[in-house]
């Protein structure tokens, strides 16, 4: 895109503006967020489409009262407007406890968080290598009748600027590549999947997420219908990053507090089974969430979520910390909630930092795939979750379709595909009753949610559809 | 609005090589304020203006947008939408055909009362906060949470066929809920009110009554009885469920690029691919999809590709009648565009949404329709969905509901959720009501990347079989 913009200029700028404004403490997030999306579908690509996004968050601090505003118009106008916007906000937000913004402090350094090659990979080759998902899924077997799918590269920059002299940048590529084939023969038709995310074009596989994609969907041209019931089922990486997502989730106060308060007053108590241990760890070399430091420059750490089943600790921000009288532990993180307000992959400017954890994951336990399957008399493996709910957020009532990729277990070995099902059971049962944790982490996902999980074993109510 | 930065783009694309191009210059303001438990927890303002540019290269789409609103850098997005298409061209096995659609010239708005920025952000804050105290009805109520949203959007839509509309569109909305907690029970309400338009909503709904009742519905379920497992019940379905149900298991599937499998690598496919024609539901099973109703989260003139709006038609007596269309899918399916194309922001692509999509009303009254239940439930206010790929299985829960019994309401229940397929419920509503009502949904989700949309959806109150999942 046009020349870069000089960020740190930009931020002085910010600094002077609100000083002249009468702030008495201001920090600057400013974001280039650039994204090209490759969408797959009917076997051919459908669109490719960019944005590149810059813009910056301020929040401001006057007489007490925290406010905050976000702009994309870098003109003196805007900018002097964005900073009395934030100042107005601020006036009424007075805030209960002391706050301020965080000082500065030096930062770890992560591994493997950027790539010059997958930021500078040409547009004809992405939608080149997003393409090879399909060909790979059609040559696996003449049965593949459909393949869609996504690729998306992400390449941002930040900075976060503020009154104590906090100078922080972070800069890293992702890309998220899924493809879901579609394999028919005769009336029958089965669907299967495969999803992955990575911060280098070296981790990007192409070939092997339309060949597992095809082989899921043609295993399950021969399901068979499901009895209901309660089993035991492995979750392979896909649920079981979904289980990690809704953990991470709930261990937000803000989330807790004022969405989903299942674990609100479980702090120190026992949530799930002794195979359960969960950390949020950013310094991670490689690591799909992981950066130097959080999204208001505070420096990266670990942080026992979960241990052996006890909340051992909810995350902060220096919001939320301070609220709640905890220490931040660099959990701040910037997504926009509103409804209307851009929302990609990568970083956003439009939103102020909300607690939440950052690379969350199960910790590997001593189990080996096979182990676990071999271990399994009569259970069901679930390779792929679909419209996952918590549909009553104060119990923990859970649900999710089951749309491809099941499959019994039967005396040790996979027997054979199931159809369509749906799992009907409560998040806190399925969490105690983990009885096993397989011992090597993958990164799995889909749309937007990806992260480094194990496999993991427990117990739900599974009913056909 | 510099216009001539869109038509720059127009232009630009055009001698490039493009079959088609178009162009969405948009203005935006956003308002956001969360206030839970006398606080305010976030105050947020958003500013944002930029350009959306598509074009169509071998049948192939390209978008870029950009916020660089200079010659320079609607020139090189232009190049960037150009070049990805044509990268993308030779992976197409099917070149992208468009409908055609009458070059509109038009400029509109939503009708706003009271401007979104007329009243000092600092006031609004205040009356959050004394709206928020109003949820806190009883000791009970142990959470106090709203969150208003005020959008402005002006943009600008132009095409390489000589379109040109102008549209200002204002929504303002908050969602009001309430924690109630006795021993170990936590139960919760929530209500939206809100609308296309300006600040006048709040005054206009009384949303200090709103607060007020939110908190008391709260509490009271706390009193009510779990709901238990029940198969195949007769549920009568109040409007704002309705909305809930209706916008998934006919909203969603009517989308024709999901007919098309085009979303099937995400929210799934649909179970009627091929039915138009077939019978699908009982004679009250009919469904709209309508932008042109004022004042709805849905409400528009023009969609995103400048097609000229129209009521849709979905169902009708029960036989499946169409879909919503883009200018692509339409030429697929041989139909006239009807105008279902939207993006969030410039920075999108637009995609095929619902606008206001409901149940038509029928010819019963509720009280009637009460009265001829001997046995049943009332099922009120929508919570959580979770609907299988092909919109066929369906898992909605509910803010409250009432056993019925002998044609009266009996005991108050909590966990209400229930489950059927989308064919038998259709085929099982034997009642509607005279009277349906539109909801603002201001949260669906569609593509990758994910766009929050604003939509409306509703219907009557309608009578019908489906299975009461019991709490786990």
């Amino acid at each position: 895109m046009a020349k870069a913009l000089d960020f740190e200029g930009l931020g002085e700028q910010i600094m002077k503006i609100a000083e002249r404004q009468k702030a008495e403490e201001t920090e600057a997030y400013l974001v280039s967020n650039k994204v090209l999306t490759v969408r797959l579908v009917n076997n051919s690509v459908f669109e490719a489409k960019g944005v590149h996004d810059i813009g910056v968050g301020i929040r401001v601090l006057r007489e007490g009262g925290l406010g905050f505003s976000s702009t994309a118009d870098f003109t003196s106008k805007s900018l002097k407007k964005a900073v009395k916007a934030a100042l107005d906000a601020s006036k009424t937000r007075k805030l209960p406890f002391k706050y301020s913004f965080p000082s500065p402090a030096k930062p770890p350094k992560v591994r493997g968080v950027y790539d010059t090659k997958l930021a500078k990979l040409p547009s004809d080759k992405a939608v080149d290598l997003a393409y090879q998902m399909v060909e790979e899924s059609l040559a696996y077997n003449r049965k593949i009748a459909d393949n869609a799918g996504v690729f998306n590269l992400v390449v941002y920059h930040t900075l976060v600027m503020n009154t104590h002299g906090l100078k922080a940048k972070d800069d890293g590529t992702f890309f998220e590549a899924s493809l879901t084939a579609t394999a028919k023969r005769g009336a029958r038709s089965s669907e299967g999947a495969e999803a992955t995310a990575g911060r280098s074009l070296k981790e990007l596989k192409p070939k092997e997420i339309g060949r597992k994609a095809a082989e899921m969907a043609v295993s399950g041209l021969k399901a068979q219908p499901l009895k209901e019931g309660t089993y035991p089922i492995i979750l392979d990486p896909e649920p079981s990053a979904g289980i990690n997502g809704y953990i991470s989730f709930l261990c937000s106060p803000m989330i807790a507090k004022l969405y989903y308060p299942l674990f609100l007053d479980k702090l120190r108590k026992k949530v799930g089974s002794e195979e359960l241990t969960v950390v949020d760890d950013p310094l991670m070399p490689k690591g799909i969430g992981s950066a130097p430091i959080d999204e208001e420059g505070i420096p990266s750490q670990k942080i026992a979520i979960m241990e052996k089943g006890v909340l051992k600790n909810f995350v902060y921000d220096t919001f939320y910390g301070a609220l709640e009288k905890k220490p931040p532990t660099a959990s701040g993180a910037r997504v926009a909630f509103a409804v209307g307000v851009s929302s990609f992959p990568g970083k956003n400017y439009n939103g102020e930092p909300i607690p939440i954890p950052r690379n969350p994951y199960i910790v590997p336990g001593d189990w080996k795939r096979e182990e676990i399957i071999g271990d399994t008399k009569n259970g069901l493996l679930v390779k792929r979750f679909h419209y996952t709910r918590l549909t009553n957020p104060t119990r923990g009532d859970f649900t999710s379709v089951l749309r491809m990729g099941l499959y019994s277990v039967k005396k040790g070995e996979v027997a054979g595909a199931l159809k369509k099902s749906r799992l009907i059971d409560n998040l806190l049962g399925i969490l105690k009753n983990v009885d096993a944790v397989s011992d090597t982490l993958t990164v799995a996902g889909a749309w937007g949610g990806y992260a480094h999980t194990p496999i993991i074993r427990t117990k739900a109510h599974v009913a056909p559809v | 609005m510099q216009e001539d930065l869109a038509l720059l783009a127009i232009d630009y694309a055009t001698k490039l090589g493009a079959e088609y191009v178009d162009a969405r210059l948009e203005a935006h303001y956003n308002e956001l304020v969360t206030a839970a438990n006398g606080k305010v927890e976030r105050a947020v303002i958003n500013q944002k203006r930029g350009i959306g540019i598509r074009t169509l290269v071998k049948g192939a789409w390209g978008f870029q947008s950009i916020t660089n609103l200079t010659k320079a850098g609607i020139k090189e997005a232009t190049n960037i939408a150009f070049k990805v298409a044509k990268a993308s061209s030779r992976h197409v096995a099917k070149p992208v055909k468009l409908a055609p659609a009458k070059a509109c010239r038009d400029s509109y708005a939503t009708e706003v009362k009271v401007d979104l920025e007329n009243i000092a952000f600092e006031d609004k804050l205040k009356q959050f906060l004394k709206w928020e105290k109003r949820l806190h009805t009883s000791k009970n109520v142990v959470r106090g949470l709203i969150e208003y949203t005020g959008i402005k959007i002006a943009k600008l839509f132009v095409n390489s066929e000589g379109a040109n509309i102008k549209f200002v569109n204002t929504l303002t909305w908050a969602t009001l809920k309430a924690d109630a907690k006795k021993g170990a029970l936590t139960q919760s309400y929530e209500q939206t009110v809100g609308h296309a338009g300006g600040y006048e909503i709040f005054d206009k709904q009384d949303t200090g009554k709103v607060a007020v009742e939110t908190g008391r519905k709260a509490a009271s379920l706390l009193k009510a009885k779990a709901a238990k497992m029940e198969k195949d019940a007769t549920v009568v379905l109040e409007p704002n469920y309705v909305a809930l149900l209706v916008h998934e298991i006919v909203g969603h599937p009517s989308e024709a690029d999901r007919v098309l499998g085009r979303e099937a690598a995400w929210a799934g496919t649909t179970w009627w691919g091929g039915k138009i024609g077939e019978k699908i539901g009982s004679k009250y099973c009919t469904v709209y999809d309508d932008p042109t109703v004022p004042k709805t989260f849905g409400f528009y003139r023009y969609d995103d590709e400048g097609v000229k709006a129209k009521r849709k038609v979905l169902i009708e007596k029960g036989v499946l009648k169409g879909h919503m269309q883009s200018r692509e899918t339409a030429a697929e399916f041989g139909v006239k565009p009807n105008a279902g194309m939207r993006a969030i922001t410039f920075e999108y692509i637009p995609l095929i949404r619902m606008s206001n999509t409901f149940f038509a009303d029928g010819d019963w009254r509720y009280e009637e329709m009460l009265e001829e239940t001997k046995q049943g439930y009332l099922v009120i206010s929508m919570k959580h969905p979770s609907i299988d790929d092909q919109r066929y299985n369906w898992t909605i829960s509910a803010q409250e509901g009432y056993e019925i019994k002998n044609g009266e309401l009996a005991s108050h229940l909590r966990d209400v959720q229930l489950t059927s397929t989308a064919p038998k419920f259709f085929k099982s509503i034997d009642a509607a009501s005279k009277k349906g009502e539109i909801h603002p949904l201001p949260g669906c989700g569609k593509g990758d990347p994910m766009q929050a949309l604003y939509v409306g959806n509703g219907g009557p109150y309608l009578r019908g079989v489906a299975t009461i999942l019991g709490a786990k």
